[in-house]
């Protein structure tokens, strides 16, 4: 498949997801996925893992951790008056 | 409205602690503390317990507090905290953990470490998407924890944070090469993990 422009396609897919490309290599990217399948799944299983990892890593600090932050930088800027 | 005028930014609800902020606390609280939330799913990726990403935490903001002079007004202060939260944890945790540190996947080549693409080229790619869509967070955050810490850093930052490479270069202290490397490698073990875990639940096989 080296000559069809996968080979091509899928070393940039990476940086393309990322919007590391720029917008003449992130067009080719598009274009050539439009006509191959294998890459625009390739390109589909790169999007889902992103959003997988962002719902796995959504976080909220507890509230008791901003109090002792704030606390401490109030105590700490006193010490230092 | 009127009144809360000169409290803008001051840390307006915090009336009740003890000391009132001077100027330049008032204006790290206002700027730093509305990233805590981020700070903390920094700090969960990188120690995996709760216990140590609160001491974390807390120590990130104090030595950014205590560093606050060199802050650039206007620069990113959300990439600056993330970057001591990653010099901080450096510093005493690795140290803590009492092993020197080495990555020994690092060291490896691309081909060594396995190609996750071509492990599923015989299967549907369009099923292995549909697996990890369907995947519980507890089994993604699992495997986010198994790979090599400065993967999973690579991969949050990026993917999570939405930090460009170069920014995530800055904050990791290291050439945007090992960034890219870290965050492909990172990706690829995951999605290696995963896969194996939805080999094994039996999720995205279709009924």
């Amino acid at each position: 498949m080296g000559d069809c422009g996968c080979d091509k396609a899928k070393k940039d897919l990476e940086e393309y997801l990322h919007n590391e490309l720029c917008s003449e290599e992130a067009a080719d990217i598009r274009a050539h996925m439009e006509n191959c399948v294998d890459c625009s799944d390739e390109h589909r299983v790169g999007v889902v893992l992103t959003e997988a990892v962002k719902r796995a890593c959504e976080e909220t600090a507890p509230e008791a951790l901003k109090l002792e932050v704030l606390e401490k930088l109030r105590s700490m800027q006193q010490h230092s008056l | 409205m009127a009144g809360s005028v000169t409290l803008e930014g001051a840390g307006v609800g915090l009336e009740q602690m003890t000391t009132a902020p001077s100027a330049k606390s008032a204006l790290f609280e206002e700027q730093a503390m509305e990233h805590i939330d981020k700070l903390y799913a920094h700090a969960m990726r990188k120690t995996g317990n709760r216990v140590d990403a609160n001491d974390l935490v807390q120590e990130t903001y104090l030595k950014a507090f205590a560093a606050f002079d060199q802050f650039q007004q206007g620069t990113n202060i959300k990439a600056w905290l993330h970057r001591i939260l990653e010099n901080t944890y450096i510093n005493q945790y690795r140290k803590l953990q009492n092993q020197p540190y080495y990555s020994p996947l690092e060291d490896l080549e691309d081909w060594q470490l396995g190609d996750a693409e071509s492990r599923t080229a015989t299967s549907s790619r369009s099923a292995e998407a549909e697996a990890i869509d369907h995947l519980p967070a507890s089994a993604v955050k699992d495997a986010l924890q198994a790979i090599p810490e400065d993967f999973r850093a690579a991969v949050y930052l990026v993917d999570v944070e939405g930090y460009s490479y170069q920014e995530v270069a800055d904050i990791m202290e290291t050439p945007t090469g090992t960034v890219m490397s870290r965050l492909h490698r990172g990706r690829k073990l995951l999605r290696e993990q995963l896969a194996d875990y939805a080999r094994e639940q039996g999720i995205g096989k279709g009924k």
